[in-house]
């Protein structure tokens, strides 16, 4: 085997070192937290472009012709393709790189397929950070493309610099567009299989439909036809010029707007002495979740030679605690219960995982899965809380110009 | 760790039937795993650079007509790409001398016609957590570096 | 008081009761079962089902509309049904030992299936080497399909070519006849796997040029042959591929009929007359185990076709109503656990076949599903065929089927069966429309899913596979054909020194003439395929050219 990735080589561009990257961090692998600093200084250099619109617009065609377009250019093209997981199983089938196959190959071009994995918003969690990892190595380019049909499959808009809705003729697509919501996000209107009945309509209707908005910006209506490589020049550099427009890294200015409860997670968890004396780290956090991370010491062990069940209580309810606080307002626990599955013992590696369930005015829930490294589900916990009026943290001071990375 | 297993279900050579593996990825993902499927007729540069991108765990090989003639040639590609951590599975009409060969190629499990796809979801899902152990990944920088 | 007696079948209405209560009482849990159409199938059928008063309309006579009986009035008796095995293997001189041996154990006809090399549309050279010849013939030139036919005389013996567009195989065909004295006008056959839309949903081995390219190229194809090689028939719709990529065989017959109008309206399109093609356009059907729904299924179609173009073209000639196939037994549901079995699962799906009233078979070896057959199982498969003939006088009725209650019921519910999925292709746009936006693939693969699930459940038995299984070792399966990669090794050498000395400058020049047919919206391509063929361009060369020129096929990728 070779040598193992390393983040020289995921620097100087190695392609399996970039892969791992993003696994990492899909996964929120140990090291998530080391590799996101690692990259942090070395972002806002790619343009990174979004593609969405409803199934059967031909999406994926046409991300695979502007990745020609775009190699034919010389630059370097990344491209996410994200797929929605299944509601019944959480299994995925990723099929649209199949589609890229014309271009895929290019020894320019790394193609990675995301399963939602349940996720709202269209987009997989983490994608924000895994466009991170091609925008520090070095892709010109990053082009992240997802299915869009509804007002809530906006999340793209969030992550890319400029956001292109693709609408198929004869479909209803335009009008559905339309009524959906979601043109709202778009900085550029695709009309795809161009040589179909009804591109022309299409066209009309959504041309009308941008000027009935009152917004100031111009948002081109492209037609273009794939297959035979139409209209996708213009696409290109319609879409390039609004991301330099933008301004590369906006979508990191806005990201940083947004980490509010990450940084407020992160921030209580050095507050809390109990936590720091077990050994408990917090390596992630957001609205309404927290990550926790121990490593069991021979001090965690009970008299039966395995993991003390209140050390792995602790894991869970640190978790829990910091989630229900995330949100600013100061939440106490009013009931906790786990489960425990398997035995534990001295060197495994734990991590707890909080999600909300529920929150109202005065109560929330959360579930923790406590897993163990090798996937094992150790451990299930559970939680209410109370929520009181008042915040958990003094007010922050007036902001000033934003300090480093994150 | 999230141990999904993520896996790919292509076809190199020549044959284009491709009922089995629609079929095979279809239960996979219904058995919650992570599928990247491909139409058939895939070159082996291109199989290598798709498992490299997506970071696969499992290669799953459909194999009717004499392709798998050609899997050793995959397997040699995948070690030169340093992906002899990802385990090769083939499903299909292999004769059985043939089978010899390609499990001394390295191919993990050799299914025939009649196998049940409960059986290849439970083999794969043993393989990858002996995987994922093997592939962990430190970013820190190095000391000194 | 006495009951009435039912003055049409003069039995007392009481002995149908007596029988339902009876059964009921002696089954206990009684089960459901359904065919792989979907339709649900009893325990007994009689004159309540169908009780023989529409006979004229429902199924006539022989050799005349509805059809229902046989396309000709003498059928089997008159003309037994074509023995068109299969053969392909290895380089053109191994092909041909085993084509004359074949002959000699009763085949009457010719269907030549080349290596898949072949069917990618590239020659010897492009591909690894040890991928060729293992499942069909490598044949790239006209110097190769004269060796494959050393021997036999073209002008007597059908030769139905496996080759999709653009037809080299045929273009070889006819240089050879041409070198031969042997005019176009005798050379009959078929160009099997005609059908690009069928290669795009379900096989897609046979899918080499993008799909509008394939349209035009199969309509060229289709207006030169009926010029030129008039005993030939240049279309045969495919419904064996849709079936065998899980297609239930109602589905797969209505998709086919659909496949079948569209290239109809095509033709029409061209400003072909409906009357000069028709005639020339056959079928090729898979037969599945489940016997009786396949005889209904083919006596559906025969009943249904002549309906179907008299409305849409205004056809009412004998000659171009006739719904002509070939069918061939499905391997799909072949197994490697025991395969003698094998050996009775192909005589009933021939029986089924027959009893359908097909015009020509090909059975299946039995050593099929471990790898391309031997000689031996080829033999067998042959022989099943003579037996059901000459010792199971299977031929001396037509029709036989005819008349039973279940038999004519279910032919009518598959009829009802196969209209509904027509109708849902029609509905979508036609057979091309519904391929291109995927429906078609879609629904074939949720009946495979649907199948698949059966058997894993144990709802639908195999025998050996979920079923009376034993434990078998290497031992117990017979020996595999293999390659003889040094014969292949040396093919490959002749190749390429044979391409060094021909004429570069007749080559150049008969491509560059393709080429601009292709571009040019009025000129047919396959004339100059065939001239390109007499010119000796490769098949690859061939291929390349028009792939260049009119596009390469992409399947779409769809679980």
């Amino acid at each position: 085997m070779d040598d193992p990735p390393s983040l020289a080589r995921l620097l100087a561009g190695d392609r399996r070192a970039v892969a791992q990257a993003i696994s990492t961090i899909e996964n929120d692998a140990p090291g998530a937290v080391d590799l996101e600093r690692e990259l942090a200084a070395r972002l806002g250099r790619s343009r990174v472009i979004g593609i969405t619109g409803p199934p059967g617009a031909g999406k994926s065609t046409l991300v695979n012709a502007l990745i020609g377009e775009i190699v034919g250019r010389g630059l370097r093209v990344g491209v996410v393709a994200v797929d929605p997981s299944s509601p019944l199983t959480g299994g995925a089938v990723l099929g649209d790189r199949a589609r890229m196959s014309d271009h895929g190959a290019h020894e320019r071009v790394f193609i990675r397929s995301l399963s939602t994995r349940g996720h709202v918003g269209g987009l997989a969690r983490r994608t924000d950070r895994i466009v991170d990892v091609l925008d520090a190595t070095g892709f010109d380019v990053v082009i992240v493309e997802t299915v869009g049909a509804g007002q809530s499959e906006v999340a793209i808009a969030d992550i890319a610099d400029a956001c292109i809705v693709v609408c198929a003729p004869g479909l209803g697509d335009a009008l559905q567009a339309i009524k959906a919501g979601i043109l709202e996000i778009a900085d550029i209107l695709v009309v795809s299989k161009a040589d179909l009945p009804g591109a022309d309509a299409a066209s009309r209707d959504l041309a009308d439909m941008l000027r009935l908005r009152r917004e100031a910006r111009s948002v081109p209506v492209i037609k273009t036809i794939a297959t035979r490589g139409e209209g996708i020049a213009t696409l290109a550099d319609a879409a390039l010029a609004r991301a330099d427009e933008r301004g590369r890294g906006q979508r990191l200015h806005r990201r940083r707007d947004g980490n509010a409860h990450a940084d407020r997670v992160l921030r209580l968890a050095t507050r809390d002495p109990f936590v720091r004396t077990l050994g408990i780290d917090c390596i992630d956090g957001g609205e309404g979740r927290a990550t926790t991370r121990l490593r069991v010491a021979a001090h965690h062990v009970n008299f039966n030679g395995g993991c003390h069940g209140g050390v792995i209580f602790a894991l869970a309810d640190a978790a829990f605690g910091l989630a229900s606080n995330s949100h600013g307002a100061l939440a106490s626990g009013i009931e906790a219960h786990i489960g425990f599955h398997v035995g534990v013992k001295e060197g495994d590696a734990l991590t707890a995982r909080a999600t909300e369930i529920s929150r109202g005015n005065k109560l929330a829930t959360y579930r923790v899965d406590v897993t163990r490294d090798d996937g094992t589900l150790v451990a299930s916990f559970g939680g209410t809380v109370y929520v009181a009026a008042r915040a958990n943290e003094p007010a922050p001071p007036p902001a000033s110009a934003a300090s480093g990375a994150r | 760790m999230n141990i999904v297993p993520k896996v790919l279900v292509t076809k190199i050579g020549l044959d284009g039937h491709d009922r089995g593996s629609r079929v095979v990825a279809a239960h996979l993902r219904d058995a919650g795993m992570e599928v990247i499927y491909t139409p058939p007729w895939q070159a082996i540069d291109a199989v290598v650079k798709l498992a490299v991108e997506e970071d696969v765990d499992v290669i799953g090989i459909s194999s009717l007509a004499t392709d798998h003639r050609i899997v050793p040639k995959l397997m040699r590609a995948l070690k030169e790409a340093g992906l002899d951590g990802v385990a090769v599975i083939v499903g299909g009409i292999v004769p059985d001398a043939d089978e010899a060969m390609l499990i001394e190629a390295g191919v993990a499990r050799v299914f025939h016609p009649g196998s049940s796809l409960d059986d290849i979801a439970d083999c794969i899902r043993s393989i990858v957590p002996a995987l994922r152990r093997v592939r962990s990944v430190d970013w820190k920088e190095e000391a000194g570096a | 008081m006495n009951k009435p007696l039912d003055p049409v079948t003069l039995l007392p209405p009481a002995a149908g009761e007596r029988w339902r209560s009876e059964y009921a009482e002696q089954i206990g849990r009684d089960r459901a079962s359904e065919n792989r159409s979907g339709i649900a199938i009893k325990a007994l059928y009689t004159n309540d089902d169908w009780d023989g008063s529409r006979y004229d309309a429902d199924l006539g006579y022989p050799g005349q509309e509805p059809y229902t009986r046989g396309i000709y009035a003498t059928m089997h008796r008159g003309r037994t049904w074509t023995q068109r095995q299969l053969i392909g293997l290895g380089t053109p001189a191994e092909y041909n030992a085993r084509l004359l041996s074949l002959i000699e154990h009763g085949a009457t006809a010719i269907s030549l299936i080349p290596c898949n090399s072949v069917f990618r549309g590239y020659d010897m050279d492009e591909v690894d080497a040890e991928l060729l010849g293992t499942c069909g013939v490598v044949v790239n030139t006209a110097d190769h399909m004269d060796t494959c036919l050393d021997g036999v005389d073209i002008a007597r013996m059908s030769c139905a070519m496996n080759d999709p567009s653009p037809f080299t195989l045929l273009a070889f065909l006819l240089a050879v006849a041409k070198r031969r004295g042997v005019p176009f006008a005798s050379i009959t056959g078929t160009s099997n796997q005609s059908d690009y839309l069928s290669h795009y949903v379900a096989n897609h081995m046979f899918f080499r040029i993008a799909l509008p390219g394939a349209r035009r190229i199969l309509a060229d194809h289709i207006d030169f042959c009926t010029r030129n090689v008039p005993r030939w028939n240049p279309m045969s719709v495919v419904g064996q591929h849709m079936q065998q990529a899980g297609a239930t065989p109602a589905q797969a017959m209505a998709f086919t009929l659909a496949t079948a109008l569209q290239n109809a309206d095509d033709c029409v399109a061209r400003g072909m007359d409906p009357k000069t093609f028709l005639s020339r356009f056959t079928f090729f059907f898979d037969i599945s185990v489940s016997f009786f729904e396949e005889v209904a299924k083919f006596r559906a179609a025969r009943r249904l076709w002549p309906r179907l173009l008299r409305e849409r073209y205004g056809v009412d000639d004998s000659k171009s109503l006739r719904f002509k196939f070939h069918a061939q037994t499905s391997g799909v549901d072949l197994t490697r656990q025991q395969p003698l079995n094998n050996i009775a699962r192909v005589t009933v799906q021939a029986m089924a076949g027959i009893f359908g009233g097909l015009q020509s078979l090909h059975t299946d070896a039995y050593d099929e599903v471990l790898s391309c057959p031997t000689e031996f199982g080829a033999r067998i498969a042959v022989s099943t065929q003579n037996i059901l003939r000459e010792e199971a006088h299977l031929t001396d009725v037509i029709d036989p089927l005819g008349g039973s209650y279940y038999v004519e019921t279910l032919t009518g519910q598959m009829e009802e069966e196969i209209l509904r999925n027509l109708a849902i292709v029609q509905d979508a746009g036609g057979m091309y429309a519904a391929v291109e936006s995927g429906l078609v693939q879609r629904l074939i693969g949720e009946s495979a899913r649907r199948f698949q699930a059966k058997v894993e459940s144990g709802e639908e038995t195999i025998v050996g596979v979920n079923a009376y299984r034993v434990d078998e070792t290497a031992d117990d399966r017979p020996p595999v054909q293999g390659v003889d990669d040094d014969a292949v090794r040396t093919h490959l050498a002749a190749f390429a020194a044979w391409k060094a000395s021909r004429s570069q400058a007749a080559v150049a020049t008969a491509l560059a003439a393709l080429a601009r047919a292709a571009n040019a919206p009025r000129a047919n391509v396959f004339e100059h395929v065939v001239a390109a063929a007499e010119a000796g361009c490769t098949h690859g060369e061939i291929c390349a050219t028009l792939r260049r020129e009119l596009g390469f096929g992409h399947v779409q990728a769809m679980v």
